[in-house]
């Protein structure tokens, strides 16, 4: 059995951000870089499942991560390696940067094909830019069946199947089942992403770490050319309603005057 | 352009719909507007609420989600130019490759988040499992209930049935403060009804600040604590 995990490398939300003078994108030249933190949690899925599978007596399935984007992306890939996947795919082609949800999912589900995956698990939505439709569009172009917030797995290897409880609103799950191969988007609460071990970072350093340059699939659908959307400009988003803004004295000033207000509103 | 809520349901099959169509696909949009050229171009935000980006399609067809609440209500077009009835179509199958099997609650209960009065939530920002006692101090001086964020659930620090937001409580309350939550979406959808929003943040920029009608920036950790000594005073005094 093999399970790919694909995984999004995003700014740190922490970080400071800024607006590009072109006003179309962020400024990345000082950003920290990191994984998205639902891919973690995708991840750590995979982790967990494969030691059930060994526990159970079966064999360990191969978990193999994807990630596509510049460079800077193998720090993320040999992150994941460190925490316990076994081989990493980078998806570095200058051809497929610059793309969108569905033409990144193409390329990643060209890769997927390539790999043979049994299943397939991502994070639910990217901490950047959380359209959470990447996973959904390399179901649709494989033709599998997907869930998305997935809050627990249970595999069931002999009879190719999963049983996969996802979240709706309001404080309710669902109850699935789902043939395997299958894309399971996974969100954050799940698990508890494990930290990588010094044992496991020296481990990595020696686990394959391959360029896919995806030659199979038509330059037209992938990257900017493949996008289906563009990005005309990144704005802070509007000012608020005028609210009251306590700013710059001492807490305990700050404290007085909020219950002041607060008195007044009669919110006490 | 095909339009959809974004809700949990159809946020799950509008990609693969947008693929099927050859679309471009637009999640969870909160405004749209036409050029005089016939071009639409979409607002939605990004980064977890800190930006917002402007998006076109760059394809004729458009599959869209709409972000719930992003427009106010309007009235009812009295007649629909056209309805469709749709059934389902005789041909296609059940599919057996992804099975329902049941529905059940996600959480325990025992707290009373929709019915509280007033509520005091931790954010991620509270910083860890020994430190959510911070707003936990300020509920009971406040006589609240106490929320909290998603991560906070998701972390452990607090247990699910705390969790105010879109997979969480919906929650109106006549006073919500929030400590250290930088006021994503799905947390704004669950308590932007509040009567009054107070926000305690040390980033001035956090989106929380745009529904607050009274803001702090400040380290919560400072000024939870004041507030709380200066309740328990008038309480006493
Ligand atoms: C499908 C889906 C459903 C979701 N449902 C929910 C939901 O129901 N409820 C929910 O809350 N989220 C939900 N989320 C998650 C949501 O997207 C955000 O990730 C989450 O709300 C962020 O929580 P937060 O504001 O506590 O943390 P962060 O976004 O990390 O914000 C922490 C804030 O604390 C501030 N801070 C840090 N330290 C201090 C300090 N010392 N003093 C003052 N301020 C400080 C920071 O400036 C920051 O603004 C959902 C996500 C998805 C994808």
């Amino acid at each position: 059995m093999r399970i790919g995990v694909c995984i999004k490398q995003v700014p740190d939300t922490d970080s400071h951000l800024r607006i590009a003078d072109s006003g179309r994108e962020i400024d990345d030249s000082d950003l920290n870089w990191v994984i998205s933190s639902c891919d973690l949690c995708a991840l750590e899925e995979a982790l967990l499942l494969a030691e059930a599978q060994v526990s159970r007596g079966e064999e360990r399935p191969e978990l193999v991560v994807f990630s596509l984007g510049p460079a800077r992306v193998e720090e993320a890939l040999r992150k994941a390696l460190a925490l316990g996947a076994d081989r990493a795919v980078h998806l570095a082609d200058e051809a497929l940067q610059g793309g969108d949800a569905l033409a990144d999912g193409r390329a990643l589900a060209a890769a997927l094909a390539g790999a043979n995956c049994d299943l397939v698990l991502t994070g639910a939505q990217s901490d950047d830019l959380g359209q959470a439709a990447t996973p959904a569009v390399i179901a649709e172009i494989l033709g599998l069946p997907y869930a998305w917030l997935v809050m627990a797995v249970e595999l069931d290897a002999p009879r190719q199947s999963a049983r996969v409880v996802r979240e709706l609103e309001g404080g309710m799950n669902e109850v699935l089942r789902l043939d395997l191969p299958a894309v399971l988007a996974i969100q954050a609460g799940i698990n508890k992403p494990r930290f990588a071990s010094l044992r496991g970072t020296l481990q990595a350093r020696g686990k394959p770490l391959h360029r896919e340059d995806c030659s199979g699939v038509d330059a037209g659908l992938v990257g900017a050319a493949g996008a289906g959307t563009e990005t005309e400009s990144v704005t802070l988003p509007p000012a608020g309603a005028g609210g009251v803004v306590i700013e710059g004295v001492s807490a305990e000033a700050a404290a007085e005057e909020l219950l002041a207000h607060l008195e007044r509103e009669a919110a006490l | 352009m095909v339009l959809l809520p974004h809700t949990y349901q159809s946020a799950e099959y509008a990609p693969r719909l947008a693929v099927r169509l050859g679309a471009s696909y637009i999640a969870s949009v909160s405004s749209a507007t036409l050029d005089p050229c016939g071009g639409l171009h979409f607002s939605r935000a990004i980064l977890q609420a800190r930006l917002r980006a402007e998006v076109r399609p760059k394809r004729r067809l458009v599959v869209a989600t709409v972000q719930i609440g992003a427009f106010g209500g309007h009235e009812p077009v009295e007649s629909p130019e056209r309805v469709f009835e749709v059934g389902r179509p005789a041909d296609v199958e059940r599919h057996r490759e992804r099975e329902i099997l049941g529905r059940e609650a996600a959480g325990a209960g025992g707290v009373d988040l929709p019915g509280a009065e007033r509520i005091v939530t931790a954010g991620r920002g509270v910083g860890g499992p020994d430190e959510v006692s911070v707003a936990a101090d300020l509920a009971s001086a406040l006589d609240a209930e106490l929320g909290a964020s998603r991560p906070v659930v998701d972390n452990g620090w607090l247990p699910r049935e705390h969790q105010v937001g879109s997979s969480g409580h919906i929650v109106a309350p006549n006073l919500y403060v929030a400590l250290g939550v930088s006021g994503s979406i799905q947390h704004l959808m669950g308590m932007s009804g509040s009567r009054v929003i107070v926000a305690v943040n040390r980033d001035p920029e956090a989106p929380i600040f745009s529904v607050a009608h009274y803001g702090i920036v400040a380290d919560l950790h400072d000024v939870a604590p004041a507030l709380t000594r200066l309740l328990e005073a008038r309480r006493s005094g």
